[in-house]
């Protein structure tokens, strides 16, 4: 091969020769930087054995018709099944495969073309998702209570995310973001990418947001792989996408739907809200019960204090009563006494002049004794002469007590005499 | 510095408190004032701290750059196969 620059050649205006690879490198030069858009009907489509798809892509009416392929994991993203006679668009750039001359559409995305064939791939997903359970109420997982660490992904441009940080409560949110593309299936790759890099970050709560848009607009939200995506990410979702009449898929396989920003906003700072709440209720709650219990001791102190100023009263008033009758009753005691007094000194007096007159009575009755027993002393009998004769002890008295021979004593007054009885003698 | 976590399970813990103390009240016939007292203590304690951290405290904002998978990359080198 010849060695020059082909551009060099093209600009100075020579003739140029070329050979065959050089002038198929010069054509891929000329045509692969430009990524257009086709659209077209498909034609025949058959898959390699790597996976990637090679189809053809044709006008509706009239016959041109141009080769396409598309790579097996651009193929896997779209989840667009290639159908003979199915219209679809196809972005991407066309090269000259050099060894076969053949030129190809390098397809790097494709896409349902017409708001009909979008509808009708969108109710085919859905059905089949929902029959996955993909979409079903028991996958839905609750917010984390005060969220801190939040994914977002959004595009940089427009309003959204503006809205969203300005709606944002300040609770300390560390809030981490991922710009992406959010337009048509475009946007599909780069939405994917995004979620799986959230995928490997620490977040509690990823949020995906864009603005309301039309079905083909919003194409990348009903992707199936991006839906699945949302469905199996490892912490709760919140779709914030825009819609009129059809759910977004993403918005129906997210743990919670919203369809402003702001509503995603309110709904992470909505745990935090009720915590500010539920602190001034269990404090109301709290307070009021204490100052019921406050209420009731302090009137059951107060009825107690009644009732003992009461029993006081009560016991006051008894005890003066009884300290009034003590009174009385010693006044009485001390009359009595008084009266006692009296007539005891008078009964005295009374006692007295008895009592002398007892004592006289009774010391002349004493004297009347003395008298009569000097009279009648036996000494003095015995004195006049008079003897006392006992036999055996005993006095004799009758001289039937006396018998001849037995022994008797005299007794005179001043001495005994003992004797022997001769003879008894009784007076007839 | 308490760490956000710490926060966020401390704020979890003084509320389930404050629900519990709310739970006593409501569950005795005739509230003993001393222990009452204590219960209500505590409770301003919780509340205090608990406000202090829902103080309005500024949000954190950083824009990441997203992964690209380098194997898609290789792909834009296939060769076409015949078919």
């Amino acid at each position: 091969m010849e060695n020059h620059s082909l551009f060099d050649k093209e600009e100075v205006g020579q003739e140029v020769v070329f050979s065959v690879s050089e002038y198929i490198e010069f054509l891929n030069l000329k045509i692969k930087p430009f990524e257009v858009k086709i659209v077209g009907e498909v034609g025949q489509v058959q898959f390699g054995p790597t996976g990637h798809v090679y189809f053809s892509l044709k006008d509706e009416k009239g016959g041109a018709m141009i080769n396409c392929i598309i790579w097996k994991s651009s193929y896997r993203t779209y989840g667009i099944a290639l159908k003979e006679g199915m219209k679809i668009a196809a972005v991407g750039r066309s090269e000259i495969y050099a060894p076969s001359g053949r030129l190809s559409f390098v397809a790097r995305m494709i896409s349902l073309a017409g708001e009909g064939a979008l509808k009708k791939e969108y109710d085919r997903i859905k059905a089949l998702l929902e029959k996955e359970g993909i979409f079903a109420e028991e996958k839905k997982r609750p917010l984390p209570r005060y969220p801190h660490k939040i994914g977002v992904i959004t595009s940089r441009q427009g309003a959204v995310i503006a809205d969203f940080l300005n709606n944002l409560g300040k609770f300390g949110f560390n809030v981490r973001m991922i710009d992406s593309r959010v337009e048509g299936q475009e946007a599909v790759s780069d939405l994917l990418a995004s979620i799986k890099s959230f995928r490997k970050k620490d977040i509690e709560v990823l949020v995906v947001m864009r603005g309301g848009g039309s079905m083909e607009s919003m194409m990348a939200f009903n992707n199936e792989l991006l839906v699945r995506e949302i469905a199996t990410f490892p912490c709760p979702v919140i779709a914030g996408i825009g819609h009129h009449k059809d759910v977004p898929l993403a918005a129906l396989a997210a743990d919670a739907m919203v369809s402003t920003p702001t509503a995603a906003a309110n709904l992470l700072g909505e745990s935090w809200q009720k915590a500010a709440l539920l602190l001034e209720r269990s404090q109301r709650q709290i307070i009021s019960s204490y100052e019921r219990t406050l209420n009731s001791s302090n009137m059951l102190l107060q009825r107690s204090l009644s009732k003992i100023k009461e029993l006081h009263s009560r016991i006051i008033g008894q005890y003066r009563e009884m300290e009034n009758n003590l009174r009385l009753f010693l006044q009485k005691i001390d009359q009595g006494l008084a009266a006692a007094r009296i007539e005891i000194k008078n009964n005295f007096g009374r006692s007295c002049s008895s009592f002398s007159s007892m004592l006289k009575a009774a010391v002349r009755q004493l004297e009347y004794a003395q008298k009569t027993t000097a009279l009648n002393d036996p000494e003095r009998q015995l004195k006049l002469g008079y003897s006392i004769a006992s036999c055996k002890g005993k006095i004799l008295r009758s001289v039937a007590g006396a018998s001849e021979g037995e022994e008797m004593d005299l007794r005179l007054s001043d001495g005994a005499i003992s004797s022997e009885i001769k003879k008894v003698k009784k007076d007839v | 510095m308490e760490t956000k976590k710490e926060t966020k399970n401390n704020l979890n813990g003084n509320l389930k408190k404050l629900a519990e103390i709310t739970a006593w009240f409501d569950d005795q016939k005739e509230v003993d004032v001393e222990e009452g007292l204590k219960k209500v203590k505590e409770a301003v304690s919780l509340i205090k701290s608990s406000r202090e951290r829902l103080k309005e405290v500024e949000n954190e904002f950083e824009e990441i750059k997203k992964e690209i998978d380098l194997d898609e990359g290789k792909e834009s080198e296939e060769k076409e196969v015949e078919f």
